[in-house]
């Protein structure tokens, strides 16, 4: 159809876009080549047409239709190594015009993605940060960590549940292995049943993905042989559900109706369910523990649960169970990473205000 | 004293039934609110109020039936307000084929209300002369870009089958150039794919008609001039019924047509005011009881 | 062995991923990308068939004991054998049929019942209910929560007044700015809070990770490694 295009020609008066470049885009992993052009200064252009032709090849191929404010295009089919050449077909809605032709160009994959390299770095600060204090800890020294009322209560909410021979509800979240969120519940869980183990106090875990589902039972056993109670491990303590966000939930309030636990842990990542679980467990009577980092839940679960882990509050629960030193050592990491991130910003605000450095550009 | 006691630790299954009661009664009588249009509905009214009278008001129907309360009032209002100024109409949908049944629906039912009521050949509106549906087509940004060429390249048929080359008011609604504005009302991020190729690339006036829940995510847009007007809920529906019922009484088509947003507002308030009642019972009763032990 | 497998594992898998983000290159990128994808694709489909064997576990064991309420276990054992039956082997819907609905299929006794039926008559009602009970839950939730027991408690009761009276048509009617009012909490006392959190939440996941990656937290093995 653009045989005849590969020379400069102006149809009924319109002119084209001039301008047109093609350059192998950076900081990517090939197959792209970035296409830009200055637009036509005509009123009436609906949109422009981007044509390829390969070396070698006479014709042109038409990649895409864009939109008359555009005036880049990022071709992701190139092959790479291949050279290619651009143009670009001003479109009007009686009239076409063609561009000259850009220079050629090949795409290639880079080993380094120079724009995360502030990303790169802030990284390493904080993994130097968390290994330093580690290692601290791992010598001996004494780490202070502020008290979390939710935490504390888990003692005592383990020994009302033994007291009045009710079981303990644990819930890891309705989301996937790959949230960090759930994987923070699940080293929870590990020392809440290990707290299980020796008490001798029934547990129950429902879970809504596949995966978690093997994860926290393999937890839950490794708890209770890590606690010297491999006999009182029930397979049946942990058990798959459905993921079906509702029909979970249903069947999570239908446990703490009718089992009546003694306590109920929240923890993890939740969505709307979280007040219907938290509502219901508020109404059965239990001492509720919840604890996520989705921000839209928070507000529900302090509302109706006795205790909320905030955020963070949920990574650092495990460390804080355990007493672990090395644990606690990860968290005084953070807490550095956290101050130096405050006075990175009150500077940058600072700088930015009054001396008018540019400092957003920096990263 | 046992009352404040008794009040502090009452029943929930009480709050249950008398929410229960303050949703269902209003949406079974509802007291007359008057809804007060906000600026972002405002916008969007005038905008399409003042348009150029040969430029099309396109909707783009994105949602699907489980969040037809909150956004079909909005469709039946749009309608109601373009075929009562006298404003050609085109609709689409782009996201679920599940839309199509009731952007079907929604037009045959605003199309009923004003022929069964008009006078005159001119007072009715004829589809594929005033209206037309386009059905549904995919995938999503050829549909989007391709309407910024030719729509009837894109929708060779409409929604019935006929050749839309065929039908009088494509001869006037080429590409987006004859588009006033383009809503796409949706319970998804659709309208910001639509900013994206329609509004960004060629440049269309956008509205967005979303659930309450989701508004929040695009106020930034409207702040930014990318939306022209945004509806958000039940509330941003009621307030354009409120504004087109306004409109349609001073061009003297005061028919007292249904709103079902306006009506659900009434549901809405009242279970916001009882749960503010509720909240005041609890902290009076617990200063009470409070004061008492002290 | 047992203990330290997984742990290489993690260490190795754990360090290609972070390198996967500075690294573009297909050698590193395309790895890391059939780690993500294909990889847990396949281990979701094999613990998939565990959790369906732990539901029949779970509910056959409370029908042999006859515990509290076991013909409820029934209607779910029924339910996920005739829901599995009809979306294997039924087709979507009367347009694409499958085995079951083909000419001398036993379809012919089941009518309409198609995996579409059930979904949009039994799963959306039902879903739609459990969500709707929201309504009541915030009430009651509401109603007990929201006091003034200490000078916190009562700025989030003042400023949940304001947001409930701001979004009906009553709050302006007293008050006329509170609608703006309301909206500038949300936009910005609320916004500020949150990124405060999401800062903690973004350090706190990453010092998790790196803990796992690093095996200092071993408590995903069940607590043990001492």
């Amino acid at each position: 159809m653009f045989l005849a295009l590969t020379l400069a020609v102006t149809l009924a008066g319109i002119a084209p876009a001039s301008g047109v470049t093609a350059a192998d885009r950076p900081n990517d992993g090939g197959s792209t080549i970035q296409v830009t052009w200055t637009r036509s200064p005509d009123e009436g252009i609906i949109g422009y047409r981007v044509l390829r032709r390969a070396d070698g090849a006479v014709e042109w191929d038409t990649l895409t239709m864009v939109g008359r404010f555009i005036a880049r295009y990022n071709d992701q089919a190139a092959e790479d190594g291949t050279r290619y050449q651009y143009a670009v077909l001003a479109v009007s809605d009686t009239a076409a015009a063609v561009s000259e032709p850009s220079a050629w160009a090949a795409s290639k994959p880079q080993w380094y993605n120079s724009e995360r390299t502030t990303a790169l770095i802030g990284s390493l600060i904080f993994t130097f940060l968390i290994v330093f204090f580690t290692f601290q800890a791992r010598s001996g020294r004494k780490l202070f960590i502020r008290r979390i009322g939710g935490l504390d209560a888990v003692e005592e909410a383990l020994g009302r549940a033994t007291e009045m021979g009710r079981p303990i509800l644990y819930v890891p979240g309705l989301s996937s292995i790959a949230d960090v969120a759930t994987i923070a519940a699940l080293n929870i869980l590990g020392e809440v049943a290990k707290k299980t183990a020796k008490f001798g106090t029934p547990l129950i875990v429902p879970n809504r993905d596949p995966i978690v589902y093997t994860v926290a039972r393999e937890v839950v056993k490794e708890a209770y042989t890590s606690a010297g109670r491999p006999d009182a491990f029930n397979p049946d303590m942990v058990f798959y559900v459905t993921d079906q966000q509702f029909a979970y939930a249903a069947a999570v309030d239908g446990i703490m109706v009718r089992e009546k636990p003694a306590t109920n842990f929240l923890m993890g990542m939740f969505w709307a369910e979280s007040l219907i679980l938290a509502e219901t467990g508020a109404s059965t009577g239990a001492v509720q523990i919840a604890g996520t980092d989705a921000i839209g839940q928070l507000p529900f679960f302090i509302t109706a649960c006795d205790y909320t882990l905030i955020g963070e509050e949920l990574y650092a629960a495990s460390a804080y169970l355990s007493h672990e030193p090395l644990l606690l050592g990860a968290i005084k990491g953070q807490d550095w990473s956290k101050l130096l991130i405050l006075g990175l910003i009150i500077i940058g605000t600072i700088l930015q205000l009054t001396a008018g450095v540019p400092v957003i550009d920096i990263f | 004293m046992k009352f404040w006691d008794k009040l502090l630790a009452i029943d929930r299954r009480w709050i249950y039934v008398v929410i229960w009661l303050v949703v269902m009664i209003p949406l079974l009588v509802p007291f007359g609110i008057k809804p007060e249009a906000m600026p972002p509905v405002k916008m969007m009214f005038a905008y399409i109020d003042t348009m150029p009278e040969d430029k099309a008001l396109v909707i783009s129907v994105d949602y699907t039936p489980d969040t037809e309360p909150e956004l079909h009032p909005m469709y039946i209002s749009l309608l109601r307000h373009a075929f009562a100024t006298k404003r050609k109409v085109g609709v689409l949908c782009v996201s679920s084929v599940m839309s199509l049944g009731l952007a079907e629906s929604g037009l045959r039912q605003v199309l009923e209300e004003f022929n069964s009521r008009a006078e005159t050949p001119e007072d009715s509106i004829v589809y594929g002369r005033d209206c037309v549906n386009w059905g549904w087509s995919t995938p999503f940004i050829t549909i989007l870009l391709g309407l910024g060429e030719r729509v009837t390249n894109v929708f060779p048929v409409d929604y019935f089958g006929n050749r839309t080359d065929t039908l009088p008011i494509m001869a006037g609604l080429k590409n987006y150039d004859d588009m006033g504005i383009v809503v796409s009302i949706a319970g998804s991020s659709v309208p910001l794919s639509w900013v994206n190729y329609a509004h960004t690339q060629f440049g269309v006036h956008m509205g967005c008609g979303i659930t309450a829940v989701s508004a929040a995510d695009f106020y930034p847009y409207l702040n930014s001039g990318q939306f022209t007007g945004m509806l958000a809920g039940m509330k941003g529906a009621a307030e354009y019924e409120q504004l087109t019922a306004e409109k349609m009484a001073a061009l003297g088509l005061d028919w007292d047509l249904q709103r079902k947003g306006t009506e659900a507002m009434s549901s809405q308030t009242a279970a916001h005011i009882a749960i503010m009642v509720f909240i005041l019972i609890g902290n009076f009763a617990f200063f009470i009881t409070r004061r008492r032990k002290q | 062995m047992q203990r330290r497998l997984p742990l290489l594992l993690v260490l190795v898998l754990g360090i290609f991923g972070a390198a996967a983000f500075v690294i573009p290159h297909p050698a590193v990128r395309g790895v890391d990308e059939v780690m993500r994808n294909d990889v847990i694709r396949i281990i979701t489909a094999f613990s998939l068939v565990l959790g369906v064997g732990s539901i029949i576990r779970h509910h056959l064991i409370k029908i042999r004991r006859k515990a509290e309420h076991w013909p409820f276990s029934w209607v779910t054992l029924i339910t996920l054998v005739v829901s599995a039956i009809l979306g294997l082997f039924g087709g979507i819907d009367p347009a694409s049929p499958g085995i079951l609905f083909r000419a001398g299929g036993v379809g012919r006794f089941l009518g309409t019942f198609h995996i579409q039926v059930l979904y949009e008559n039994m799963m959306v009602p039902l879903a739609a209910t459990m969500f709707a009970l929201l309504a009541f839950f915030m009430a009651s939730a509401a109603y007990r929560a929201f006091r003034a027991r200490n000078f916190e408690a009562t700025l989030l009761l003042i400023a949940a007044f304001i947001l409930m009276l701001g979004a009906v048509p009553l709050g302006r009617m007293l008050i006329k700015p509170l609608p703006e009012f309301a909206e500038w909490i949300l936009t910005v006392p609320n916004t500020a809070a949150k990124r405060g959190i999401m800062f903690g939440v973004g350090l706190g996941t990453m010092a998790t990770s790196l803990k796992i990656i690093l095996g200092i937290e071993r408590g995903w093995l069940g607590g043990g490694g001492k």
